[in-house]
C-alpha cells in the first residue's frame, strides 16, 4: 500500500511528488486547470493533485492517444489541461501531439513523468532517452526540462500563464529544492549560468544533469580547472545566445543531458555552434542513441553510459588534453 | 450570370442559425425545408466540383457521400453563427474525416463564413483553405486535422468540457463526422469507450458509412461489421439511417435526437454511397483522392448533377454552365529550375 499514500510535502524531494503539490497549488489559483491521467497517477504524482482537487482529475484509462485528444477538446472549452503519463509513452501519442495539439496550437500542457533514465528499474520500454529528437522539432511546442523542484514549480506557472502547447520533462528521482541561486527566476527561452569559476572549460546541462554538472565543476576546480556551467531548462525555445557567449570564452564545451547524445541538448549546442567558425570542440554526456536501455539500477545505468560527474570530468580533461596537443 | 452569387435561388433556411426549432412533417414549412436542403446539397456537390478542379486536388468520393448530412446539419440542426464563428454558446461540428474538407469548405462558404470565390484557392500556397483543414486559418473549422482517428477523442474532451461548464451549457451539442474506414483506427474506439464511460449524451458520433475506404471496399480491406452491434456493445445509442442521401430521413432523425438525453452518447450510422450522384465516382475508390482531370471532365460532372437534382429543384441551367466556365486551374506560383514533376493524385 505504501505507493498509494500521499508523501508529506516537506519530506519528499522527488520531483514527481513535488510536481503533484505544485500543480495542486496552481489549480487553487487558476480554476480552469484540470489534470488528465492515463492510469498512472500514483506513479506520476497526480494522485497528490487528485487528493486536493478530486473533481479536477479526468481519468481516461490506459489510452494514451485519447489522453492527448481529450485534453485537446478540454482546452477548446477554455480549460488548461495537464495530461500526464510516462515520458516514454509520448511515443504512443506523438501524432496527436504533433497534429491536433501543436499544429492546432492548443493550450495543452503535457507532463512527461519518469523522464530519461530514472524509472525505478523499468527497463527499455519505459525509458525515454530518444524523444527529444522529435519533441524539439515540433513547431509551436515549448519544451522545458527543469533541474530542481523550485524551477519545476516556476516552469509549471509559466506554462499556465503562457498560451500554447507545452511539454515538461519531469524526473522521478530526488532533486534539490533549488540548484541555481536564491531568488532565481526561471525565464522561458533563457539559460542560466550556475557556476562561474573561470574560462578553462564550459559545461552545458539541462534537467536533472545540473546536479552532475555542478559536482563535476567542483572536482575540476580541485584539479585547478576552472569551468563555467550553463543550465538550460528551456530547450525550446533555446538560448542560443548564451551558448555562443560561452563558446566565445572557453576552449572546450561538454554537454550533459538525461537523454541520448543525439537529437537533444548536444544537437542544439552543436547546431548553434557549427556555423559560427568558433572552432570549439563539443563533447557529449548522455545515453547511446544506438542502444535500448536495459533494466538495471540507475547507478549501473549511469556508469554504463558514462554519465556521472567523474565521466564529465574525464570528458573535459580529455578535450583539453587533445586540444593542447 | 455570376455563379458566385447564389442568393437568387438559395438562401439558408434559417434566418438566424443560432437557434434551431423543430420542423415536423405536418408543419407547413416542412416541404420548404426539404426542398431548400436538397438544393443546398446540390450546391455543395456542384461548388465542390468547381473547387477541386481549380485546385487539381481533392476527395470527391467522401465529399459527395457527406453532402446531404452537411446540408441538414448546417441548414437545420447545428446552432452556429457565421457572423461570429467563435460564439461561445454554439454547437460544435468536427469533421474528423478531414480529407473530405472540400465539401465542408463549400458548405461553410455557402453559409457565409467566407466568400464562395475563395474556393478556387483550395490547396494553393497562401490560400486559407488547406488540403486538410487548419482551424487557425479557416473560419468555421473547429480543429486542425488530417491524420485519421484523432478527432473523435477531441470531441469527447469538448463534450466533457461543456459539461464542466455547468447548466448554462447543457443545451449545446458536439457532432463529429467520422469516416467508415477511419473506424479502423483504434483511437476511434478509445473515444467511443470514454464517451460511454462519461455518459456524454451531449455528443453525436456520425459515421459516413459509404462502404469504400481509400483503396477498396471496407468489406475487403478491413470490415466493420457487425458495426451497429459493436457500437451498441460500446454503450452508444445507435441510429441507423437507411439512406443518408434522403434529407427527410435526416431531418426527422435530428428532430428526434433533440428529445433524447438518456445518459448515452449517440451514434448515427449513415448508409451512404461513396461518390454519390456522379456516376463514374460511385463506390469507386479511384475517386477517393482524385479531382476531375480538366475543366471538360468537371463540366460533365456539373451537368450530371444538374440533370439529376438541379433541374427538378428549379436551378437555372446557366448555373452549371457558368460554374464550368469559371473554372480556372490554379497553377504553382513559382517556376522550378529543376523541372520536378509531381502529378496530381
Amino acid at each position: 500500500m505504501a505507493q498509494f499514500t500521499i508523501p508529506a510535502r516537506e519530506k519528499t524531494t522527488e520531483m514527481r511528488f513535488q510536481m503533484g503539490y505544485a500543480l495542486a497549488d496552481l489549480a487553487a489559483e487558476h480554476p480552469r486547470i484540470v489534470a488528465v491521467d492515463a492510469d498512472l497517477r500514483t506513479s506520476s504524482g497526480l494522485h497528490i493533485f487528485e487528493h486536493f482537487h478530486p473533481d479536477k482529475l479526468v481519468k481516461v484509462g490506459i489510452a494514451e492517444q485519447n489522453l492527448m485528444a481529450i485534453s485537446a477538446g478540454l482546452s477548446q472549452e477554455g480549460y488548461i489541461p495537464f495530461p500526464c503519463t510516462f515520458d516514454a509513452f509520448c511515443r504512443r501519442y506523438m501524432d496527436q501531439l504533433y497534429v491536433t495539439v501543436a499544429y492546432g496550437n492548443l493550450n495543452v500542457k503535457v507532463l512527461g513523468a519518469y523522464a530519461g533514465l530514472f524509472t525505478g528499474k523499468a527497463g527499455a520500454t519505459h525509458q525515454s532517452d530518444k524523444e527529444l529528437g522529435i519533441l524539439l522539432r515540433i513547431p509551436n511546442l515549448t519544451v522545458i526540462e527543469p533541474g530542481c523542484n523550485d524551477e519545476m514549480a516556476q516552469a509549471l506557472r509559466v506554462a499556465v500563464e503562457t498560451p500554447g502547447p507545452f511539454y515538461l520533462r519531469i524526473v522521478r528521482c530526488e532533486v534539490a529544492q533549488n540548484e541555481v541561486a536564491d531568488g532565481y527566476r526561471f525565464r522561458l527561452g533563457k539559460g542560466v549560468t550556475v557556476v562561474d569559476d573561470g574560462v578553462d572549460a564550459g559545461i552545458v546541462c539541462t534537467g536533472y544533469m545540473i546536479r552532475t554538472a555542478k559536482a563535476a565543476a567542483r572536482k575540476l576546480r580541485d584539479k585547478g580547472i576552472r569551468v563555467r556551467v550553463d543550465h538550460h531548462p528551456s530547450l525550446k525555445p533555446f538560448d542560443r545566445d548564451l551558448v555562443r557567449d560561452l563558446a566565445g570564452k572557453v576552449p572546450v564545451i561538454v554537454t550533459a543531458e538525461n537523454h541520448c547524445r543525439s537529437g537533444g541538448l548536444y544537437s542544439l549546442v552543436a547546431e548553434t555552434l557549427a556555423g559560427t567558425g568558433c572552432g570549439v570542440p563539443v563533447g557529449a554526456i548522455g545515453t547511446d542513441p544506438d542502444d535500448f536501455i536495459h533494466t538495471g539500477h540507475v547507478n549501473d545505468l549511469l556508469d554504463h553510459y558514462e554519465m556521472t560527474s567523474e565521466h564529465v570530468l574525464q570528458k573535459v580533461v580529455g578535450l583539453l588534453t587533445s586540444r593542447a596537443r | 450570370m455570376d455563379p458566385f452569387d447564389v442568393r437568387e435561388f438559395w438562401q439558408p433556411w434559417r434566418a438566424r442559425p443560432i437557434t434551431s426549432v423543430d420542423c415536423l412533417p405536418f408543419h407547413g414549412e416542412y416541404a420548404d425545408l426539404l426542398r431548400n436542403t436538397e438544393t443546398l446539397a446540390y450546391l455543395i456537390r456542384s461548388y465542390t466540383v468547381h473547387e477541386m478542379t481549380c485546385a487539381g486536388l481533392g476527395h470527391p468520393g467522401g465529399s459527395f457521400s457527406e453532402a446531404e448530412f452537411l446540408a441538414v446539419l448546417y441548414n437545420y440542426a447545428l446552432r452556429h453563427d457565421p457572423r461570429d464563428p467563435k460564439w461561445a454558446m454554439r454547437d460544435v461540428f468536427y469533421l474528423s474525416k478531414c480529407h473530405a474538407c472540400p465539401g465542408h469548405y463549400t458548405a461553410l462558404a455557402l453559409f457565409g463564413y467566407f466568400p464562395l470565390t475563395d474556393l478556387k484557392g483550395y490547396g494553393c500556397w497562401d490560400s486559407h483553405l488547406e488540403s486538410h483543414p487548419d482551424w487557425l486559418r479557416t473560419p468555421g473549422i473547429e480543429i486542425s486535422g488530417g491524420s485519421l482517428g484523432q478527432i473523435p477523442g477531441v470531441a469527447v474532451g469538448r463534450a466533457l468540457g461543456m459539461r464542466r461548464n455547468g447548466p448554462d451549457h447543457n443545451d449545446r451539442t458536439v457532432y463529429v463526422l467520422t469516416g467508415d474506414g477511419e473506424c479502423n483506427e483504434g483511437s476511434v474506439w478509445e473515444a467511443f469507450m470514454a464517451a460511454s464511460h462519461y455518459r456524454l449524451d451531449n455528443m453525436v458520433f456520425v459515421v459516413d458509412y459509404n462502404k469504400v475506404q481509400a483503396k477498396g471496399f471496407l468489406s475487403q480491406d478491413m470490415s466493420l461489421e457487425p458495426f451497429a452491434d459493436k457500437l451498441r456493445a460500446f454503450g452508444l445509442d445507435v441510429y441507423e439511417v437507411r439512406n443518408g442521401h434522403d434529407v427527410s430521413e435526416l431531418v426527422n432523425l435530428f428532430t428526434q435526437l433533440r428529445q433524447l438525453r438518456r445518459g448515452r452518447p449517440i451514434a448515427i450510422i449513415l448508409n451512404t454511397v461513396k461518390g454519390k450522384k456522379v456516376s463514374e465516382c460511385q463506390y469507386n475508390p479511384n475517386w477517393h483522392t482524385s479531382a476531375p482531370r480538366d475543366a471538360a471532365a468537371a463540366g460533365a460532372w456539373l451537368r450530371e448533377l444538374w440533370e439529376q437534382d438541379g433541374k427538378r429543384l428549379g436551378i437555372p441551367a446557366e448555373l452549371p454552365a457558368a460554374l464550368h466556365t469559371a473554372i480556372e486551374i490554379v497553377g504553382p506560383l513559382h517556376g522550378n529550375p529543376d523541372q520536378i514533376t509531381d502529378r496530381q493524385a
